[in-house]
């Protein structure tokens, strides 16, 4: 009685034994990949210029972005940026390296610029995006994580200007906002999740009412202009806070933090590193 | 009541229900069914509280988030109103935009715990269960088996 007690425990054991070891090998998902392309975005304000709300036509040689731990997330919840918090993800990716772009750089019809790409992401649709700007480490930006290079004109005077940011902020937005859905990767298949900058925000849009929230929040260019020596401004945060009024480099630091980092038309937690 | 009464009584009866009948069928018949949908009402407002507006609406629906399942735009108090189909449940999302600006908004639809996968087991759960059923069984055999003995 006792032996067959004891074989009946062993003979079971092994059955268990053997059918869940079994039961996770042919449960092993096969991983179904595809190219998950990252791209910076300075929107056609940076590529072709455009008028400030208070009337300086800006154009723009270089606009250098430093981008470092970008990260896209197959979000579950849906990541709210006005909640804020950490995403919550059921798969994410984050593309190696740092990375300096310029976002003046090619034509207007062209694609955004691409930062990098991830060739074997698991399929699925990322809808939320971070990434963080950080100082360059060398190059035309080194030392900044945001360099603008260009020209502002009104009614015959010419100011070319350089502003440098040394701050390093780190931006966090849910899904893509825009004319088309973006992140939507299928097997073996290309996506595309996009950084954008609204510049619009801290100069001001001609083209938009004076009493829209955009054009009461933004800078401007002229307290830049009233700055300048010689035709030239260039500038750093540490001789923006000098020579600004307060309230003017208050405006910029929220601009910044606020309102530049997007995810197409949609707005990015931002927070200062 | 005499018999003579009751007969006239009864026919009465009779030609009084033969005008009721035919006047409940030649009437204006109406035939009124009903089905229960959800209606989703999405409002968008800018930040300082004006309506969108005007705004452009894309509707996507479960299962398919490359292709607009509906478009449309915001009335003037930034309202838009769709019935989402209820052989699609699962979550819904509204993107609005207007002026370069937007956002997109997820909507839960006919979604009940059991069907977003709370009752599943893993395997390693499930054999645990088989495993405890078959040592039940296996012991009850075998006390019977010991008292027969």
């Amino acid at each position: 009685m006792k032996r067959l007690f004891l074989m009946t425990a062993v003979l079971l054991f092994l059955a268990v034994f053997f059918t869940g070891c079994g039961a996770q090998e042919t449960t092993e998902p096969v991983a179904r990949t595809g190219t998950l392309e990252f791209r910076a975005n300075g929107e056609d304000f940076i590529r072709q210029g455009f008028v400030s709300k208070d009337g300086w036509a800006l154009t723009f040689d270089h606009v250098y972005v430093t981008l470092a731990e970008v990260t896209a997330y197959q979000a579950d919840p849906p990541y709210d940026p006005e909640q804020g918090g950490a995403v919550q993800a059921k798969a994410k990716i984050t593309l190696p390296g740092t990375h300096t772009v310029d976002l003046a750089e090619g034509g207007e019809n062209e694609p955004p610029i691409l930062v990098g790409k991830v060739e074997d992401a698991p399929v699925g649709h990322y809808n939320a995006l971070s990434w963080q700007m950080v100082q360059a480490d060398g190059g035309p930006a080194a030392g900044y994580s945001l360099v603008l290079i260009g020209k502002a004109e009104k009614e015959g005077q010419t100011i070319d200007f350089t502003l440098k940011f040394e701050q390093e902020y780190a931006y966090t937005g849910g899904e893509f906002v825009g004319e088309e859905r973006k992140g939507v990767l299928v097997e073996n298949g290309t996506a595309d999740l996009e950084m954008t900058f609204h510049f619009d925000h801290l100069f001001g849009d001609a083209e938009t009412p004076l009493d829209d929230g955009l054009n009461v929040g933004a800078l401007g260019f002229e307290p830049l202009a009233a700055i300048a020596e010689n035709g030239t401004v260039d500038a750093d945060l540490a001789v923006l806070k000098a020579r600004l009024s307060a309230a003017d480099y208050q405006k910029i630091e929220e601009i910044l933090l606020l309102h530049l980092g997007h995810v197409g038309e949609g707005h990015c937690r931002g927070e200062l590193l | 009541m005499t018999k003579k009464k009751g007969s006239f009584l009864a026919v009465l009866a009779v030609f009084l229900l033969s005008l009721a009948v035919p006047a409940a069928a030649y009437g204006h018949g109406v035939k009124i069914t009903y089905q229960s949908k959800t209606v989703v009402e999405v409002t968008a407002l800018y930040e300082t509280g004006e309506p969108m507006a005007g705004a452009q609406v894309t509707v996507y629906a479960p299962g398919d988030p490359s292709t607009p399942w509906l478009t449309g735009a915001c009335d003037q108090n930034g309202r838009f109103t769709f019935t989402p189909e209820p052989s699609k449940p699962g979550t819904w999302d509204v993107q609005v935009r207007q002026a370069g600006h937007g956002g997109i908004v997820h909507i839960p639809v006919g979604e009940s715990v059991a069907e977003t996968g709370g009752g599943t087991y893993t395997p390693l759960q499930t054999v645990l269960m088989v495993a405890c059923v078959l040592w039940g069984l296996v012991g009850t055999a075998l006390f019977f088996a010991g008292r027969k003995g």
